[in-house]
């Protein structure tokens, strides 16, 4: 141990480069002299040396079966390292190459050379080549994000450039100013922006010395690593779970930190060069660099004993600002499903990060997790006494490693029309009579509430030192909830938007340990569904109403109108691991339950994405295949069936197959579904509030028509159009009949219903004209349309027979006047035909 | 005295002309439907959107109460491939088309709709919904340019980017008068230009000009019409021409 700040002397003196292969078998360096050198992991043995034809080497990027090596002639060759040996040259520039990336996968290579445009090339094809040159200088490093989908590219005019390699065609994502700082190439000091292994941020050496952390997300500037270095900074490192940082200056200084606080751990002072490269190894404490004086070192127990614990703990998150994952950790939920986050939102990239990770850690058994200060790093609590904890946890982990536990993966709560923390803000509630939004203040939020009609509502603002987090907006008041702190159990905040009295706004407490998981609000009444299973319902001024135990549970979303409250909660586990939703909806001021714990339809592998009343008081659900679907028959007690009111996927101006978008459904109202179109992957509106779009119902009945504008299609698409008019307007008729038969209705209801009554049958009538010109064999048809008229007034097979008359289908409007005159005289009645 | 004003139209007047041309406006307050000399207008509720004619929307957004949606066209990505398809060097002889015709109304089978006595076929500047939310992305319709012009000037608030929607406005422009004026190159007595998609403002801005020189190719050309109109009473009164002046007085009678 004494000995091991031992250089390795591996180099020529001059600026030497290194790269562990991912599985941290092999260290491989380059440096002046025209050999590279490959270095067994733990092994005291000389390196394998590979001589090679070029010298001066600048980069080079190993992953387990090859390595790249550039140089300053500007070729970037390929070795393989199974053999050690030369494959070929991947590509050359006219001048030399300053830095080398490979993509996660292995796949794609991005070098950055003197020259102005960087090249990602295919490692296996070198034909397949992709050229950035957003940037209008030379770029002096490449990384590749964690998925390998970006590249932020540090070039030397200051600014770093995020393309996406998503696309056929690179695209540049974000310019980010005043981050680094104007370099030379050959600077030793750099600029290279280091992705954080959760992949949500980067961290780049700032032009004040310090590390600064960028989000991914919005590309804003989040915490920094400050005060470490005199000199500029000219290496850094993540550890492989991201808890630790080590970073490098000009100065010869090297410092560790920890990324949570980002606190200096320990400063190093036994650095006599100027370190160029540095990297962790993936699994081990083990961190080797190498210098300007062509030396390597490779520093076991690198982490001092007291941090070396940080190295094992489960993949941390990086330091952003506001950062939404803190707050949940600190209610201190457990992981309880697998592989599902507790705030519910599961981001592109960690499912791969996750998965590299459980690997690991069933690799490294039992001992993997070490809680002994009880700091709570490790998910699973071990608060027990050391020894004992040790004795029991070893055997048990082995006994528990060959079957995986089985575990039913229930759906998370959510709160329709909220969206999750982006940056420092969220929207609490969205809908049709305005939104609610939060900012992250640190200490405290400052919650906005917005309206539409600014006539008759006015817009206002509070500083909230609760934090809350689900809100509920309607024309007469907003409700709030907030979760437990230590200060405070978890509270339920209603403020009425106008009294006659003085301020009215009230505020309830719920018992301790009771978390709110949804809530929601309706002209009578306020509903919270709770983490101890309770539906608790309070009048709109407070008096609380009823409460009682859901039957399914753990609760997932309720909703209210009127007086009907609608639960879904989580049912019986289905074939797929996953649970059923069960939803239940009853009338609280009639006390009668109208559907009781009935399934909420939805296809395997689908999820519920939003579930709200439309605006005449039916259910509808939007799922995550982008279908709306209504409820139609709920006032009766197992009569109910969900009916699909519009597929987004099929839209038109999805037809041409161009755009790429979903919708985040916000209502149902005036017959159009509302909602904001999202573009680019996007799942979540974000500010500034994007504009609400509305699209007319398609019930699907038929594929969509294509683009021909033939004769046959024309008259298909004129026949589509009026057959998906006929199921949709008796739908609406059927809904509405509901309504009337049910509730005591108005009289402007009672007349839509038999407005929508002749509506359906003009329809028929059209369906019918369609018919009649199609030719006399399709008589038939046309007779079994008339049939299907209601014609309560005997008009309407009347008009049926005149279309036929004018059509000249002299028997068929003769059967049509005969079926008429049996419907007058009653003999003709539901059941038969 | 006569106003001393050019023929055809001034551009406030097509600017004016304009103003009937129904925009899409978010209500910011509610109104009930107005009985206007073009028709009822539809009840505002927020935040549902609503037809306006273009005056009744500066007028309310003049007053905060309602915000303008821009037509599809009038967007960074929509000019700009118009613009893209003017400098084409394909399409560079011709003007982007204007926005599709709607399909004739009219009742009977499809394909004597065109002869049907109740039919109607709408062109521009008639077309509804040409710079409503509703309206083609790829098209300029006829009033594009004044629409626009009013729509930055008094709502530009309501714009995504509006100095870049401003300087397409203006690219597009300065694109699609140097094609009129190139056109003008050939101009001739018997010769004229094809102005597929030119739209009212545009219009307008050549007229005096156009009219101007077409105006002087007839009078340089009057004595040979005169001489061949002397020529052609000539042969009438020979007798020659009987049976066109039998015409005349048929129509005549008729």
């Amino acid at each position: 141990m004494a000995n091991r700040l031992r250089a390795r002397p591996a180099h020529a003196p001059g600026p030497a480069y290194l790269s562990y292969t991912p599985n941290g078998k092999k260290l491989v360096t380059v440096g002046l002299n025209g050999a590279l050198r490959v270095f067994q992991h733990d092994s005291e043995d000389e390196p394998a040396v590979i001589d090679v034809l070029t010298d001066n080497h600048f980069a080079v990027a190993a992953t387990i079966e090859f390595i790249l090596v550039g140089a300053e002639d500007g070729s970037v060759t390929k070795y393989s390292l199974l053999t050690n040996s030369m494959e070929e040259m991947l590509v050359r520039s006219s001048l030399p190459v300053r830095d080398i990336a490979i993509s996660p996968d292995g796949q794609w290579a991005a070098v950055a050379s003197d020259e102005l445009e960087v090249k990602v090339v295919n490692t296996q094809d070198m034909t397949r080549v992709m050229y950035l040159r957003e940037h209008p200088r030379p770029a002096k490093h490449v990384s590749f994000d964690i998925s390998g989908a970006m590249v932020a590219v540090s070039c030397t005019d200051g600014l770093v450039y995020v393309y996406s390699l998503s696309s056929e065609q690179p695209q540049l994502v974000k310019r980010i100013d005043g981050l680094i700082k104007m370099l030379d190439n050959e600077a030793e000091a750099s600029s290279k922006a280091v992705w954080h292994p959760d992949g949500r941020a980067f961290a780049a050496p700032s032009s004040t010395r310090d590390f600064q952390v960028v989000a991914r997300n919005d590309w804003k500037l989040q915490k920094a690593f400050r005060g470490g270095h005199r000199g500029d900074i000219s290496a850094a490192a993540w550890s492989p779970n991201g808890a630790l940082l080590v970073t490098a200056g000009v100065d010869k200084s090297l410092v560790l930190w920890e990324t949570r606080s980002q606190k200096m751990l320990k400063s190093f002072d036994d650095v006599h060069n100027v370190i160029l490269a540095m990297q962790w190894h993936p699994t081990d404490n083990v961190l080797s660099y190498t210098n300007n004086n062509g030396e390597l070192f490779i520093r076991e127990n690198f982490a001092p004993n007291e941090h070396a614990k940080l190295l094992k703990i489960a993949l941390q998150h990086a330091p952003m600002n506001g950062d939404p994952l803190n707050d949940i950790s600190g209610n201190a939920r457990k992981p309880m499903l697998n592989g599902v986050k507790p705030n519910g939102h599961v981001r592109s990239g960690d499912d791969y990060i996750e998965g590299l990770l459980d690997d690991a850690m069933s690799q490294d058994g039992a001992d993997f997790i070490e809680d002994d200060d009880g700091a709570g790093y490790a998910e699973e609590p071990n608060r027990n006494g050391k020894r004992v904890a040790r004795s029991i946890e070893g055997p048990q982990a082995k006994r528990q490693a060959p079957g995986p536990v089985w575990q039913p993966q229930i759906h998370e709560p959510f709160q329709p029309g909220s969206t999750p923390w982006k940056g420092n803000r969220r929207y609490l509630c969205l809908n049709l009579t305005g939104f609610v939004w939060t900012v992250n203040q640190e200490t405290h939020n400052t919650v906005t509430v917005e309206f539409y009609d600014r006539q008759e509502h006015r817009d206002f603002h509070f500083t909230d030192p609760y934090m809350y987090d689900k809100a509920c907006l309607n024309e007469k008041g907003t409700l709030f909830a907030c979760p437990a702190s230590s200060h405070h159990p978890a509270i339920l905040y209603y403020r009425p938007h106008e009294t006659w009295t003085s301020r009215t706004d009230w505020r309830t407490e719920l018992p301790k340990g009771e978390e709110v998981s949804s809530i929601s609000l309706s002209d009578s009444c306020i509903v919270a569904t709770t983490t101890a299973g309770y539906v608790r319902i309070y009048s709109l001024f407070g008096v609380p109403l009823k409460m009682y135990r859901q039957k399914s549970s753990p609760a997932v979303t309720c909703v209210s109108w009127r007086d009907y409250v609608m639960t879904v909660g989580n049912g019986p586990v289905g074939g797929d691991e996953t649970t059923r939703l069960l939803y239940t909806i009853e009338n609280v001021k009639r006390d009668e339950i109208c559907q009781s714990e009935d399934i909420l339809a939805l296809p395997d592998g689908v999820e519920l994405k939003s579930v709200f009343f439309s605006e005449k008081g039916d259910p509808c659900i939007y799922d995550s295949d982008g279908v709306l679907l209504i409820l139609q028959h709920w006032r009766t007690p197992g009569q109910a069936k969900w009916v699909p009111l519009l597929d987004t996927r099929t839209l038109d101006r999805l037809a041409s197959g161009k755009k790429e978008e979903s919708y985040w459904p916000v209502a149902v109202a005036n017959n159009k579904f509302h909602c904001i179109i999202l573009k680019g992957g996007e799942e979540y509106p974000y500010f500034p509030r994007p504009l609400l779009s509305d699209f007319e119902f398609r019930i699907p009945i038929s594929s969509a028509p294509n683009g021909d504008e033939d004769e046959i299609n024309a008259d298909n698409t004129l026949q589509n159009s009026l057959e998906e008019k006929y199921v949709q307007s008796s739908l609406q008729y059927s809904l509405i009949q509901d309504l009337v038969e049910n509730t005591n209705a108005t009289q402007t209801q009672k007349l839509e219903a038999t407005g929508l009554e002749r509506e359906v049958d003009k329809v028929l009538l059209q369906l019918l004209a369609v018919e009649c010109r199609e030719g006399e064999e399709r008589g038939m048809k046309a007779l079994e349309i008339a049939t299907l008229m209601k014609d309560r007034t005997g008009k309407m097979l009347e008009a049926a027979g005149k279309v036929a008359q004018r059509f000249q289908r002299d028997i068929l409007s003769e059967k049509i006047t005969q079926l008429a005159e049996r419907r007058l005289v009653g003999l003709v009645d539901d059941d038969e035909v | 005295m006569a106003l001393p004003l050019p023929p055809g139209l001034t551009p406030s007047e097509v600017g004016f002309l304009c103003e009937m041309e129904l925009v899409t406006v978010i209500p910011r307050q509610r109104l009930e439907g107005l009985e206007l000399l073009g028709g009822p207008t539809q009840s505002l509720n927020p935040p549902f959107p609503a037809p306006l004619p273009l005056w009744l929307a500066l007028l309310l957004k003049r007053q905060k109460r309602a915000n303008i949606s821009p037509p599809p066209w009038l967007s960074v990505e929509g000019l700009s491939s118009i613009l893209q398809f003017e400098t084409d060097n394909r399409t560079a002889e011709v003007f982007s088309p204007a926005p599709a015709l709607p399909q004739p109304t009219g009742f009977g089978s499809r394909h004597d709709a065109y002869l049907s006595q109740d039919s109607l076929e709408f062109s521009p500047p008639f077309l509804a919904d040409s710079s409503t939310t509703r309206s083609q992305s790829n098209a300029l319709p006829y009033h594009w340019l004044e629409l626009g012009h009013l729509l930055l000037t008094h709502a530009s608030d309501d714009f995504d980017d509006p100095d870049t929607v401003r300087r397409l406005l203006r690219d597009l422009r300065e694109v699609r008068m140097s094609k009129l004026r190139k056109g003008f190159k050939v101009l001739d007595a018997g010769a004229g230009v094809k102005m597929n998609g030119v739209g009212g403002m545009e219009v307008a801005e050549v007229r005096g000009f156009v009219g101007g020189i077409v105006d002087g190719l007839r009078k340089i050309n009057r004595s040979r019409e005169e001489s061949r109109k002397e020529r052609e009473a000539e042969e009438r009164e020979n007798g020659l021409g009987s049976s066109s002046y039998q015409d005349d007085e048929d129509d005549m009678q008729l």
